[in-house]
């Protein structure tokens, strides 16, 4: 009998802890799964939060070069800048020729799609050309070679992408007589100088841009293919580091607006490729 | 496992690849799996064999920390925008055991500063030499001594950037598929095998032990090599440069070219002297290397070097997609051999020279 009240009791032990262990394993599963659920959640809105960031990176990359919205995002501590830098950097100004006249011509639309569409082909071709575009001023373009990276033969491939430039209007200009809207002219100067490259602006808004009197003269030489008559204009200083495949052709000095000596300027008619000649020792 | 640069564009690949069974057994040996993407590097075997033996896991390193190294590797690579090479590298960390979740938290790291000052001090390091190249090395090498790293430990980080910079642009101008290797995380298969695999994988990862150099060498770029004599590092490199200047698929002159052209591009003076001497000694004109170096041709450049002067100036900094359809464009006026040989040459003198300057200012 007694051996059956120990049986008894003992079965009773059994189930109370298989069932009491039971319960353990319900709480430790269902605790368990509610954590899966939430690191699942956690991940999805980690994964979620990592796409508006690349998606935030790519909105800032059209605002500023991608590198330096890297650098931005990896190298500085929140609320800073990339502390600028001093180099010697090829600036080319663009601008179109007889822009006020068109204005008046064209429906604003109209004149919005047609800027958007040389926007959009002289960018290209500045970039093809390892060129970055720094701003866009009314119907102007600054942009720089040589800038973010170091670059020895920024001055042939500011001119590269003068004459890219030229062929892109001249392309674009097909396309814009095929709907009978007036043609686009472009002048563009160039000019090679140190200077101060960085982000620069007030604490709410900042570009990417370069500091220096490089920037004005490319400006005013730029003002100065009206006075001659041409579309693309250098600088003597660039002059001096441009391949000799380059056909230039020099323009009387001018005087221009904050410059003591008149500029000399040249003309850049053509490309040359495969014309070399040796160099003398 | 998504990767950040599964969106960057890339092109179709511009080799076929060639299964050589020599050199596929000696990358299976030394790195215990099998390298499928070998068999693409095969017709040069300079090239192939310097993949592998260049590996930084592989009994290279004393002083670094191997987890820092593979941050290195993961972040040059991201620099670089080479698919392969980052989702590689990936592929590695998952096998020894970190989960999917983790390499993601740690590549947010790299941007949020949740590593430790020093690890972030190593990555800034590798990324500026990458990114900038010799122009920055000082203050960058002022900034690693402030955190704390040895010179051994600083000269270890240069190579294993130096080697990823090789590496990501041997992979990527070539345009080596690299979708099979993103997607090595996501099958059910290797999911299964991945105990096997990753206990494999540390198998036959090692620490480097003191190597003797050997006899000095005395071909261009030798001083680098010199600057690592006793690490295993230098006999590795020396066997590279040796085997690279002796393989005949493009002339001495013209891999010398290519290499000016990217010391120039680069800045960097110690190696442009370098490059200059072994030229002249070629009996190459100092006004035509000035010509070469300003307008990136000559009337006395072979064909030849006409096509891969201008292309090694391409390699410097470069978008995937825009290099790959350049080395694509170069195709036609070379055989395949020699177009492979070209891509590494300009991958080799990119990771050269942005680890010269710190090098060899430091030796």
């Amino acid at each position: 009998m007694s051996d059956g009240g120990h049986g008894d009791g003992f079965r009773v032990t059994t189930v109370v802890f298989t069932a009491a262990l039971l319960a353990l394993l319900a709480l430790v599963g269902g605790a368990l799964y509610r954590q899966r659920r939430l690191n699942e959640s956690l991940r999805a809105q980690l994964e979620a939060a990592e796409a508006d960031l690349q998606h935030l990176q790519e909105a800032c990359s059209r605002l500023a070069p991608a590198g330096v919205v890297q650098r931005l995002v990896a190298d500085t501590a929140p609320g800073t800048a990339p502390a600028a830098e001093r180099k010697v950097v090829t600036a080319l100004f663009a601008d179109l020729v007889g822009y006020t006249a068109l204005s008046e011509r064209l429906e604003p639309v109209v004149l919005a799609r047609v800027l958007n569409g040389y926007f959009q082909r002289m960018s290209d071709a500045i970039h093809e050309h390892r060129g970055h575009v720094s701003t866009f001023l009314g119907d102007g373009i600054l942009a720089y070679f040589g800038a973010l990276q170091p670059n020895p033969w920024q001055c042939n491939d500011a001119v590269c992408a003068a004459l890219a430039m030229r062929e892109a209007i001249r392309e674009y200009n097909a396309e814009l007589s095929r709907e009978r809207l007036p043609p686009l002219a472009v002048g563009i100067g160039i000019h090679r100088g140190p200077g101060l490259a960085g982000l620069i602006g007030s604490r709410e808004r900042m570009e990417y841009g370069f500091v220096g009197r490089t920037v004005n003269l490319a400006a005013r030489v730029q003002a100065l293919t009206r006075t001659h008559k041409v579309d693309i204009l250098v600088t003597e200083a660039l002059r001096a580091e441009l391949d000799t495949r380059f056909l230039l052709e020099p323009m009387p000095p001018e005087p221009v607006k904050g410059i003591a000596e008149p500029v000399v300027t040249y003309a850049v008619r053509e490309s040359t490729a495969g014309a070399l000649k040796p160099e003398a020792s | 496992m998504a990767s950040a640069l599964q969106d960057v564009a890339w092109e179709q690949c511009l080799l076929e690849p060639r299964s050589d069974r020599a050199v596929e057994s000696y990358a299976r040996r030394k790195q215990g799996l099998p390298q499928p993407m070998i068999s693409y590097f095969a017709p040069v075997p300079w090239l192939a064999r310097a993949l592998v033996d260049l590996h930084c896991e592989y009994g290279l390193l004393m002083h670094l920390d191997q987890a820092v190294a593979d941050l290195v590797v993961l972040v040059v690579s991201q620099e670089n925008s080479c698919r392969y090479c980052y989702a590689g590298v990936r592929a590695l960390l998952w096998f020894q055991g970190m989960s999917r979740t983790r390499i993601q938290g740690m590549e947010q790291d790299f941007a949020r500063a949740g590593l430790s000052p020093r690890t972030m001090a190593g990555i800034a390091f590798a990324r500026s030499q990458s990114r900038s190249g010799p122009p920055s090395a000082r203050a960058a090498r002022e900034a690693l001594q402030r955190a704390g790293y040895g010179a051994e430990e600083m000269r270890e980080i240069a190579f294993v950037a130096a080697q990823t910079d090789f590496s990501n642009r041997a992979h990527t101008i070539a345009a080596i598929p690299s979708r099979p290797v993103e997607q090595v995380t996501e099958q059910l298969y290797m999911r299964l095998l991945r105990p096997l695999l990753g206990r494999i994988v540390k198998k036959h990862r090692y620490r480097g032990h003191p190597t003797p150099l050997g006899p000095v060498p005395s071909y261009p770029y030798a001083h680098v090599v010199n600057a690592y004599a006793g690490s295993p590092i230098a006999p590795a490199l020396g066997r590279t440069l040796e085997e690279m200047w002796a393989s005949p698929l493009l002339t001495r002159r013209c891999k010398l070219l290519m290499l000016a052209v990217v010391a120039r591009g680069l800045a960097c003076d110690v190696c442009a002297r370098d490059v200059g001497k072994a030229l002249r000694d070629e009996g190459f004109k100092e006004a035509t290397l000035i010509q070469v170096l300003t307008h990136l041709d000559a009337p006395e450049l072979d064909p030849v070097e006409r096509l891969l002067v201008p292309f090694a100036r391409e390699t410097i900094w470069y978008e995937p997609a825009v290099i790959q359809r350049r080395a694509r464009a170069i195709r036609d006026g070379l055989d395949s051999a020699q177009l492979l040989e070209a891509i590494g040459v300009a991958a080799l003198a990119n990771g050269l020279c942005r680890m010269g300057a710190m090098v060899m200012d430091s030796a």
